[in-house]
């Protein structure tokens, strides 16, 4: 099991200097920060002054090995585009996509549980026919397109929701939260389902073939035999058995509503790290950008890290 | 009950009250920082007018008044005094003094700042007395005024406290996110990329015309969702609306869209001296863009009047010369466009040599400009009528200026706003024989070179007479028409949103003054 560990964790690191390696080779194609930090009257001087400042004028591996260096002392670097340190704008703006990506998780989950169970059972019913159907558009409209028509249903139109922004955050031990203002809770409706539908829409198709398949299980034919009710066949035995695929896809898709909000973000004008991110691309901010590239894939490969552990700990045919 | 329901009613027309007096407005970009020399930037600088205030400033005409100097005079030809307004509070209620206005000085000429530029002839600056300053010049500077209007003094004593005697651009320092101007609004809330909100400075030396307690702007950077939140009434106005929206929001009740004309003009440039074409199959044959008739013949072929009609929608403004009518120093004698010809620009092909027409590389940007590409993308069907087979070439701003500075390109696109709103500028900047030394031409990409135009520079910016000035000015922009070192197409639009009830003045250099709006 220690040297399972020590395997995957070495594994993991090299996964994270690759990942650094790629994204510093890619800088040099995303553009000239020079340009977006300097006015049009900038003299070739100015130029080359700050370009010497920065850094920018060694090769991208010997700006790869500093923002290394760097990085292990914790030290993410200064965005070029605010002045400030990288760590302190990521952990200020990190609690706004968590606070989204926990809604639309949970909105993904119990609606498309619930959703899955519901067509599962009424098979044939008009409704959940009519729910199969109108979840394609879930799974095939592009997620800014969905932003931008709920925008216009409930902001322009209806007049019930804004169309940006996070309302009002109250500040507990620097974690700024919407959770306890009613604008703030109003504010995270829209952008959930955004970010949330195409997970639901999964979720739901996920459960209910599952549960169509266990349905059809011998156990649940013993079951009806013995007359338990409907109800508790469904929900005590079918949906147990379903659950635990769920789960596995669930917990990996919890990664990937994080990585992928950032076009949510966009159209929201949420103010989280996506929307840093796009921000960091439009304007070239490369510490910015390396920072959040790192930090998304040290997420990826924690949630794969523990997902072996557990497979380990659970399959004992695994630890020889 | 029935007084409950009487005081909800007042209590709901309390809050619609205060809504209406608090102005929410919504741009495309945060402004970087707060710091009023650190980035040269409309955003920015912008911004900031409404905090910081220069020595002169500019009305909803874009005239020069005083601000900060009451007045100013040539000290001959040595350069200019300016007499300083008495009475004058900065929003820490510390006075304005003579001082400031030296410290300010030194402060946007350091290294660090990115408005040095502003100040490239002046040699010295003096203290007379507590409101007297003379800025002293290496040569007559007769548009320095105009030049230094955005020019912003801060307070030496609050700057001095907070340790921001140098303005920061790598890092921040305490002038970042805080201000302490002399403008009729402070800044009481800054939170980076999410909002800033300001407030009445109320110790301002000026008449107040605006009817606002508080002002929030917020960056909004996706155009739709921007427009959306004016429609909802979320925020008060919108900049800028994009052009595909203006026809839908113009008919919409509670919003208008106010248009007008910017100082960006847009044009084409070349090669104009490299030896061989760069892209496509002709790579390595002569340049024919060398040639002035070639580049003649470009101007006429493009039809400027439909590119303003379909892609711009009508919200632009077809130009003949490098800077738009409403700039000092335009050529009224050469307002006419050169013609759209056909058979004019294939007979001056012909004359060239080349009957047969010639393929090139096009490079344009895809997210600068007021719909850039499809612009290029118009002028490469143009361009084909007469045999010029262009190869278009689109990419992102931040990857486009490098390119052009490294001579990659056979023709391009460039939009330019003279910062001193005179014409003067984009000579300095485009046309001049670039010289890195001299701070000359550093945007002249393709390197026009006429040694006429480079003779008149020096004495354009030191010509004191305005008629003199406006002949050699007039001569300059003749020579690039005739030589046709630049294709001058359109002046972008201004498009602006606001609710209804929003009063405000839309200026040419596409500042948002809040000293002007009035909410009904």
């Amino acid at each position: 099991m220690f040297s399972f560990l020590v395997r995957r964790f070495l594994q993991a690191g090299l996964v994270l200097l690759i990942v650094g390696f790629v994204a510093f080779s890619m800088f040099n194609f995303v553009g000239d920060p020079i340009d977006n930090m300097l006015g049009q009257e900038a003299s070739q001087a100015d130029i080359e002054r700050l370009r010497s400042v920065l850094g920018l004028d060694q090769p991208f591996v010997v700006q790869y090995w500093k923002f290394l260096i760097n990085a292990l002392d914790g030290n993410f670097g200064i965005s070029y585009r605010q002045g400030r340190p990288v760590a302190e704008i990521i952990a200020e703006r990190a609690p706004a996509t968590l606070e989204l990506a926990a809604v639309s998780g949970l909105f993904a989950i119990t609606g498309g549980i619930v959703l899955g169970i519901f067509t599962a059972i009424r098979r044939e019913g008009f409704l959940a026919n009519f729910i199969m159907t109108v979840s394609l558009i879930g799974v095939s409209l592009p997620t800014f397109l969905i932003g931008i028509l709920l925008i216009y249903l409930f902001s322009v139109e209806l007049d019930w929701l804004p169309s940006f922004g996070r309302g009002e955050v109250v500040d507990i031990g620097g974690w700024s939260t919407g959770f306890l203002t009613a604008s703030g809770l109003k504010a995270l409706i829209l952008p959930s389902i955004t970010l949330g539908l195409f997970q639901m829409t999964l979720i739901m198709r996920l459960v209910r073939s599952e549960m169509l398949e266990v349905l059809r299980q011998d156990y649940i034919r013993f079951a009806r035999a013995r007359g338990l009710s409907e109800r508790a066949i469904n929900f005590r035995h079918a949906l147990k058995n379903t659950l635990v695929p769920v789960i596995t896809v669930t917990g990996l898709q919890l990664g990937s509503i994080i990585a992928f909000a950032i076009i949510t973000e966009t159209v929201f004008q949420w103010p989280g790290v996506g929307l840093l991110f796009i921000n960091a691309v439009q304007f070239v901010d490369i510490p910015v950008m390396a920072a959040y590239l790192i930090l998304i894939s040290v997420m990826f490969v924690a949630i794969n890290l523990l997902v072996d552990v557990l497979y380990v700990a659970i399959d004992p045919r695994l630890r020889s | 009950m029935k007084k409950s329901i009487v005081a909800i009613a007042m209590a709901l027309m309390a809050t619609q009250s205060v809504n209406a007096e608090t102005f929410r407005w919504a741009g495309k970009t945060d402004p970087q920082t707060m710091d009023p020399h650190a980035v040269n930037s409309a955003p920015v600088i912008g911004f900031l007018n409404n905090v910081y205030e220069g020595l002169m400033r500019r009305d909803r005409d874009m005239r020069i008044e005083g601000a900060l100097a009451t007045r100013w005079e040539p000290i001959g030809a040595k350069g200019w005094r300016f007499f300083l307004r008495e009475g004058v509070k900065f929003q820490d209620g510390s006075d304005f003094t003579a001082d400031d206005v030296v410290f300010s000085y030194e402060r946007a000429t350091k290294p660090q700042s990115d408005v040095s530029s502003w100040f490239a002839t002046v040699t010295d600056v003096k203290k007379v007395d507590d409101f007297t300053v003379d800025f002293y010049t290496s040569a007559p500077n007769p548009i320095f005024p105009d030049t230094i209007t955005n020019f912003m003094i801060m307070d030496q004593g609050w700057s001095e406290a907070n340790n921001a005697a140098t303005p920061a651009k790598e890092t921040e320092n305490y002038a970042t996110r805080n201000a302490n101007g002399t403008g009729a609004f402070k800044v009481v809330e800054r939170q980076p990329d999410l909002k800033t909100v300001l407030e009445p400075h109320t110790g301002w030396w000026g008449e107040v015309e605006h009817n606002i307690t508080r002002a929030e702007y917020t960056p909004i950077q996706n155009p739709a969702t921007a427009v959306a939140a004016l429609l909802s009434g979320e925020v008060d106005m919108v900049n800028p609306v994009p052009t595909q929206d203006v026809s839908r929001l113009s008919n919409s009740a509670d919003v208008k869209v106010l248009e007008g004309i910017e100082a960006r003009v847009i044009m084409f440039g070349f090669a104009n001296q490299a030896e061989t074409l760069k892209y496509t199959a002709d790579a390595g044959k002569p340049n024919p863009f060398r040639d002035p008739r070639v580049r003649k013949a470009v101007n006429h072929a493009i039809n400027v009047d439909a590119i303003v009609q379909t892609i711009m929608r009508g919200s632009a403004q077809p130009v003949s010369q490098l800077v738009s009518s409403t700039m000092r120093g335009y050529s009224t004698s050469l307002a006419a466009r050169p013609e759209y010809n056909l058979d004019k620009a294939r007979s001056l092909l012909a004359e060239a040599g080349y009957a047969d027409g010639f393929s090139f590389g096009l490079k344009c940007p895809n997210n600068r400009y007021i719909n850039d590409e499809a612009v290029c993308q118009a002028a490469v069907g143009m361009l084909a009528q007469i045999g010029l087979k262009a190869e278009l070439e689109a990419m992102p701003v931040s990857n486009y200026w490098s390119e052009l500075r490294a001579n990659n390109f056979d023709m391009y696109l460039l939009g330019w706003s003279p910062g001193s709103f005179d014409a003067e500028h984009p000579i300095r900047f485009l046309v001049t024989t670039p010289n890195p030394e001299k701070k000359l031409g550093s945007w002249n990409f393709g390197a026009f070179s006429n040694a006429r135009v480079d003779e008149l520079l020096p004495q354009i910016q030191s010509e004191i007479d305005d008629t003199k000035r406006q002949a050699m000015l007039d001569e300059s922009a003749k020579i690039l028409q005739d030589e046709a070192g630049y294709v001058p197409m359109y002046v972008q639009a201004l498009l602006w949103g606001a609710r209804k009830k929003v009063e405000l003045v839309q200026r040419a250099d596409n500042f948002f003054i809040l000293r002007w709006v009035t909410v009904k």
